[in-house]
């Protein structure tokens, strides 16, 4: 989940703040000391992130690209000048081209919003934003919501009660509803100071940017992992179950599906999963990309030279061509597999399927999936040549059962030509001719076109007369007796217009001698 | 077919004509909403009310040419006349061609009931699921047959059918009826919402207006009826979609309206639609509104010619799903939509090009989503072409048409098992790019991981599906799934990592054991097998035959044949033991191993080594599972034992392979140290007192002489002569270890 840093650089951000003590603060470097921090630990525990910062005024700028290094980020904080007014809709704006030209529109986002809480003032500002958000046409629509799924953090450098001398908070908190309700605001508790900031910054990172750590198991076979992006919780459907569901903390492998059977299933998100060593204070050791200390260093070598269940499983399933079935939750599941990054990176990657009891029609429920010991024969075969998957569904598709649609006059014309064709090549087709015939039959009957038999009997009774001399008699006997099938049944009469009735071939002295001869 | 066209265009400028503009500002507004999900939506439940009263059949004045020339026989035949289409007829295949698509895309909580009204109502089909299906729906419309054109009009009105439709819409569905008895005192939670589209013949704008104020007060009614039944559900919102069609050419006497709120709970909108084609665009229109439904285009599709089968054409296949499926053009903008006037009208569709598929390579493609599809016209030849192909297993990869820059493949078709899904293939920057590799983080440096072992673990435990109900001895369900955990836990009760882990699972000998141990339940013949599995290792002992222990990282020879076969004893019991438990048969397999192996040497051994080796030993039992020590100095004392053993392995081998990635190496020696074996030493076992007493007399006999080495090595007292020929020729590694892996 990649995060965009918004910071305010109105002039209003450079308020000072009344410290006790020499040095004088402004509330700009409340934010940056914030932030600072929210770098800082996202450098130690969150290596992976990708962050972009972004400030504003009456204009927005890109100061940061996407980017894992975090010293970037953190000079950039250092660089900041003081601009005009606020100015939040054009900035937002600025977000979403952001976003969405580096990440398209499927992939969640994290955008931290820093401000002090004075929202502008005439064209531009919030207020003005709001207030003419209904009229609205789709060109200059609001930003919000947001055009990928998203987060919305306000970080207001103020306390409650001066935000709620204005109208601000209301403003910010409608923000956070055209964000469809993703998002929160968070405020100082207390006076403005440096330690209140960071425990401000605290909460936003408990909530936001601590790493999910939870236990891989195979039966007794386990490992201590860290699941990168944290996997988010999931509403399931909003009237039924209004509840989002998070996935455990023990990952429970269930069994194993070769690759072909799963067969590149949808899934909700994907995430690495990074084994890690725990240590006594319980932080852990071994996935990031860069390591500072040579203590890590060390650390890090020591728990790579110690065998480790993920690395055991993900090279088998790479060998095997393999994915790992594993329970996320009550009725959630997912798949682990290896991933190649390139030629010679490659990783342990877990997938999450869409909660619910059968997240694949192919698998079916997955509840009902047990292990081959307890199958009469192996279902793989003993060559392991076949596959107990797909599973087939009860009914069949429109395209796979050969329906009848007149739609399109081209639909009804190619059904009577068959017939006809079928017709010319009597008696050897005699087969076909009668299936073709008889699918007409029940489809001009459910349609209720009646006068449909009525043409194609007369069109039979004209090509008997049609037939060459060196047709074969029987082609005539069958000919006349569809014909006069097809005519009783155009009366709509129950008797000869039943639906499941089909007109047989008519049995003639000729026709068992046909079959002779073929 | 350029002719068929050119007809086709005309027919869809005018059937989008009146509709096109309310479908831009539906499709404008889903643009940037992203629906959540509610099973319980108005889609859940549609009745359809389709009038079959005398003037039903009168013709739609449409003419279909069905007697088509063929080639070489049109010397002096004048073509049947063409026949035309009922306005019943045209209403029941738009109808079905509605359900045809709907079915296709939602098989499943995607409901239609089917109602026939003249002079009373004919409801064809019930909510359940076994109902909803074309051939049942077919099947019933050819009962009730055409409308009679001599009945009575008086005696014939849609409001039998509209007052059924609201009867139906109270029904609870089985789906309704699960979700309310599973969130049981929430069961309110579960919606009744639903939507009546009536195709009839209305006479007037007041007849119109009429039938609404009818459903309105059925509604009102039934509803009244509801609130005191368990088994009805009060309507909480409908939506009636009320379709007058008129013969082409005629006047329409009822004008459209756009959708309207006559009452909290009722909704509805009138459209007047010639009948024929009009009408099929029409549903074609509807089904993709209310099931929010998306139109891609498959183009540049490979066919060959039906006459010359040596050429292949282009063609395009349109197919309708849901519209998710586009969710990354909706959200950027960025739709290839604008300029697609194949047919001449302003049809919205997203064109997607065909990539030919090179193999039938197996690849675990990065999916955000996978929808059914249906083919817009199922039966033209390049649908059924496309659709046949993809039937067959083959999948096809659809590229973004771009005017310059490289190929972008957004989407991919699919079949799984019959049903063809396209799939939305993720086409952004990965927020996991560069990734550290697994060879980098814990456990990334031992490189004698027993893959090729666990792939087979793996395949004995793949999953297959148990579809039919099975229950356990005390009468309780079983969940195939928690079998499956079951065995997992089973199968890995012991189960070394590391190949320097382990000196069984190197030993071919030990498999017949090592696969049946795990066993929930064994037969005789299992037990039998085992036993002869334990002999052979007698054997092996007896006659001194090495074993596949590592001497790699231990300063002289290693440890000593006798100490090598304590070391796979010790191990073998661990594996026993883990599975004793789980039937006497188990046991019985401990109890020939107890008797067999042999004691004496290893009892003394104890004695000369001492507590304090039993520690380490006790600690090494825990390998495998646990890291953590309560014993700080004692885990860094063993790390840096690994670490001096790497060092000398890397000294050996020169470069240390990257170890999951690669097979692990060929021929390689296990790593092992007396100390890392995972030796358990528990109590033993119950011994027979004959072999208590003859091993006291063998004892007692040793002391008194010194064996001959031939007698020791005997198998079944005829000693080998010559041994150590063999031995110099390097038979050793192959005789007994698996030399042969990979």
């Amino acid at each position: 989940m990649p995060t965009v840093v918004v910071m305010d650089v109105s002039l209003s951000m450079t308020r000072p703040v009344s410290v006790e003590g020499s040095e004088e603060y402004q509330r700009k470097h409340l934010a940056a000391h914030g932030l600072t921090m929210l770098f800082e630990h996202m450098a130690t525990n969150y290596k992976l992130e990708f962050t972009a910062l972004v400030v504003f005024s009456s204009l927005w700028e890109l100061m940061v690209p996407f980017t894992r290094d975090y010293n970037t980020l953190q000079e950039a904080l250092s660089n900041m000048d003081d601009y005009d007014k606020t100015c939040l809709e054009s900035a937002l704006l600025g977000v979403c081209n952001i976003v969405q030209q580096e990440w398209g529109a499927a992939i969640p986002c994290q955008v931290v919003l820093v401000t002090d809480g004075c929202l502008g003032i005439g064209r531009g500002s919030l207020r003005h934003s709001l207030a003419t958000h209904s009229q609205r046409s789709e060109s200059n629509r609001f930003p919000l919501p947001f055009p990928f799924p998203s987060k919305l953090y306000v970080m207001c450098m103020a306390n409650l009660e001066e935000l709620q001398s204005t109208d601000s908070l209301d403003c910010l908190e409608r923000l956070i509803d055209l964000n469809n309700g993703e998002g929160q605001i968070f405020t100082i508790d207390g006076p403005l100071c440096l330690k209140n900031v960071q425990s401000m910054f605290g909460k936003l990172i408990d909530l936001a940017y601590t790493p999910f750590h939870a236990v891989l198991k195979c039966g007794h076979l386990t490992s201590d992992v860290q699941v990168f992006p944290r996997p988010e919780p999931f509403i399931i459907d909003e009237e039924i179950d209004p509840i989002p569901k998070a996935i455990n903390t023990d990952l429970e492998i269930v069994g194993f599906v070769d690759i072909a059977d799963i067969s590149s299933p949808p899934v909700l998100s994907r995430h690495l999963v990074l084994p890690i060593a725990l240590n006594r204070e319980g932080d852990e050791v071994g996935p990031g990309i860069t390591d500072d200390t040579e203590d890590e260093n060390s650390a890090n070598q020591i728990a790579g030279k110690i065998p480790n269940f993920c690395v055991l499983l993900h090279g088998s399933l790479k060998v095997e061509g393999m994915v790992a079935l594993v329970q996320l939750g009550p009725e959630w599941y997912g798949m682990l597999y290896s991933q190649a990054d390139s030629k010679k990176k490659s990783n342990l990657m877990m997938s999450l399927f869409e909660p619910g009891p059968e997240p694949l029609p192919w698998l079916g429920k997955m509840a009902q999936l047990g292990p081959i010991s307890d199958a009469k024969e192996n279902p793989y075969g003993e060559d392991d040549n076949k596959s107990p998957f797909p599973l087939q569904p009860k009914n069949k598709r429109s395209y796979a059962q050969n329906v009848t649609v007149w739609i399109k006059p081209s639909g009804l014309q190619t059904d009577v030509q068959k017939i006809l064709r079928n017709a010319r090549k009597l008696p050897e087709k005699t087969q076909t001719f009668y299936k073709e015939l008889n699918r007409l039959r029940k489809a001009a009957l459910a349609f209720g076109f009646l006068e449909l038999l009525k043409g194609v009997a007369d069109m039979l009774e004209r090509e008997c007369t049609l037939l060459p001399d060196t047709a074969h008699p029987d082609a005539a006997f069958q000919l006349t007796h569809a014909a006069q099938q097809l005519k009783v049944a155009s009366t709509g009469a129950s008797e000869y217009a039943a639906y499941d009735h089909n007109i047989a071939p008519l049995q003639t002295d000729f026709s068992s001698s046909g079959t002779e001869r073929m | 077919m350029g002719k068929l066209h050119s007809h086709l265009i005309a027919a869809f400028v005018w059937g989008f004509f009146f509709t096109v503009c309310n479908y831009f500002l539906l499709l404008m507004s889903v643009f940037f909403f992203r629906k959540k999900m509610k099973i319980f939506s108005e889609s859940h439940k549609t009745v359809f009310v389709v009038d079959h009263c005398p003037y039903m059949a009168e013709s739609c004045r449409q003419h279909v040419e069905f007697d088509m020339l063929v080639k070489n026989r049109t010397q002096g035949i004048i073509p049947l006349a063409p026949i035309s289409k009922s306005l019943w007829t045209c209403s029941v295949e738009s109808s079905m061609e509605y359900c045809r698509i709907m079915y296709d895309i939602f098989p499943f909580k995607k409901l239609v009931n089917f109602i026939v009204s003249d002079s009373g109502a004919h409801v064809l089909n019930s909510w359940t699921q076994e109902d909803q299906n074309l051939q049942e729906l077919m099947a019933a419309l050819a009962a009730v047959g055409p409308p009679n054109p001599r009945a009575d009009p008086e005696c014939c009105s849609i409001l039998h059918g509209l007052v059924a439709a609201v009867e139906a819409l109270c029904k609870i569905t089985e789906y309704q009826h699960e979700a309310r008895t599973t969130l049981m005192e929430n069961a309110e939670r579960v919606g009744n919402r639903g939507r009546i589209i009536c195709i009839t013949n209305a006479k007037s704008d007041s007849h119109v207006r009429m039938l609404e104020d009818c459903v309105q007060e059925t509604i009102h009614e039934h509803n009244k009826l509801a609130a005191n039944s368990d088994h009805l559900m009060q309507i909480q919102k409908c939506e009636l979609v009320l379709i007058h069609t008129y013969p082409v050419g005629e006047d329409s006497l009822v004008s459209d309206r756009p959708k309207k709120e006559l009452s909290p709970v009722l909704t509805s909108e009138v459209h007047s639609v010639r009948a024929g084609r009009h009408l099929a665009t029409k549903l074609n229109l509807l089904v993709q509104q209310h099931f929010d439904l998306a139109s891609t285009t498959i183009t540049n599709i490979p066919m060959k010619e039906e006459q010359h089968a040596n050429t292949s054409a282009n063609y395009d296949v349109e197919l309708l799903h849901h519209k998710e499926a586009h969710v990354d053009f909706l959200k950027s903008g960025d739709n290839h939509t604008g300029g697609n006037s194949r047919e001449g009208t302003f049809k919205e569709t997203v064109t997607l090009k065909w990539c030919t598929p090179r193999t039938n390579s197996v690849e675990l493609h990065y999916c955000t989503g996978a929808y059914r599809i249906s083919p817009v016209d199922v039966n033209s030849r390049p649908s059924s072409c496309l659709t046949n192909f993809l039937l067959n297993g083959r999948s096809v990869l659809l590229e973004q048409p771009r005017k310059s820059g490289s190929k972008v493949i957004s989407h991919m078709l699919s079949s799984h098992g019959g049903e063809i899904f396209l799939h939305v293939l993720s086409s952004s920057r990965s927020i996991l790019e560069d990734p550290p590799s697994i060879s980098e983080g814990c456990g990334g440096r031992v490189t004698d991981y027993r893959i090729t072992d666990f792939g087979e673990f793996m395949r004995e435990n793949r999953l297959t599906p148990f579809l039919e109900p099975r229950y356990k001895i005390d009468g309780s369900l079983e969940i195939p799934l928690e079998r499956a955990k079951d065995q997992l836990e089973k199968h890995t009760r012991y189960w070394p990592m590391i190949i320097s882990q382990t000196t069984i699972f190197n030993m071919q000998a030990v498999v017949p054991l090592a696969s049946v141990i795990v066993k929930e339940a064994m037969t005789d013949e299992d037990v039998l097998n085992c036993q002869k599995t334990i002999y052979n290792l007698v054997d092996m002992e007896r006659k001194n035959d090495p074993l596949p222990i590592s001497t790699v990282g231990t300063r002289g020879k290693g440890p000593k044949r006798d100490e090598q076969y304590r070391i796979m004893w010790n191990e073998l019991e661990t594996l026993v033991r883990a599975h004793i438990n789980n039937s006497d048969k188990h046991q019985r397999v401990l109890e020939c191993l107890m008797a067999c192996r042999s004691k004496p040497p290893e009892e003394e051994e104890r004695k000369k080594r001492g507590r304090k080796r039993e520690d380490k030993e006790d600690k090494s039992e825990k390998l495998g599972k646990d890291y953590e020590s309560d014993k700080p100095w004692q885990e860094s004392e063993r790390l840096k034992g690994l670490l001096d053993r790497e060092k000398e392995e890397l000294a050996e081998a020169e470069v240390i392979k990257d170890s999951p990635d690669s097979p692990e190496p060929p021929n390689k020696k296990p790593l092992i140290t007396m100390d890392e074996m995972p030796t358990v030493e528990k109590a033993k076992g119950p011994m027979s007192l004959l072999s208590l007493w003859s091993n006291r007399i063998n004892t007692a006999n040793s002391r008194k002489h010194q064996e001959f080495i031939g007698r020791l090595n005997s198998v079944n007292n005829k000693a080998e002569l010559y041994q150590h020929l063999k031995e110099e020729n390097g038979m050793e590694t192959t005789e007994n270890g698996k030399a042969g892996r990979q």
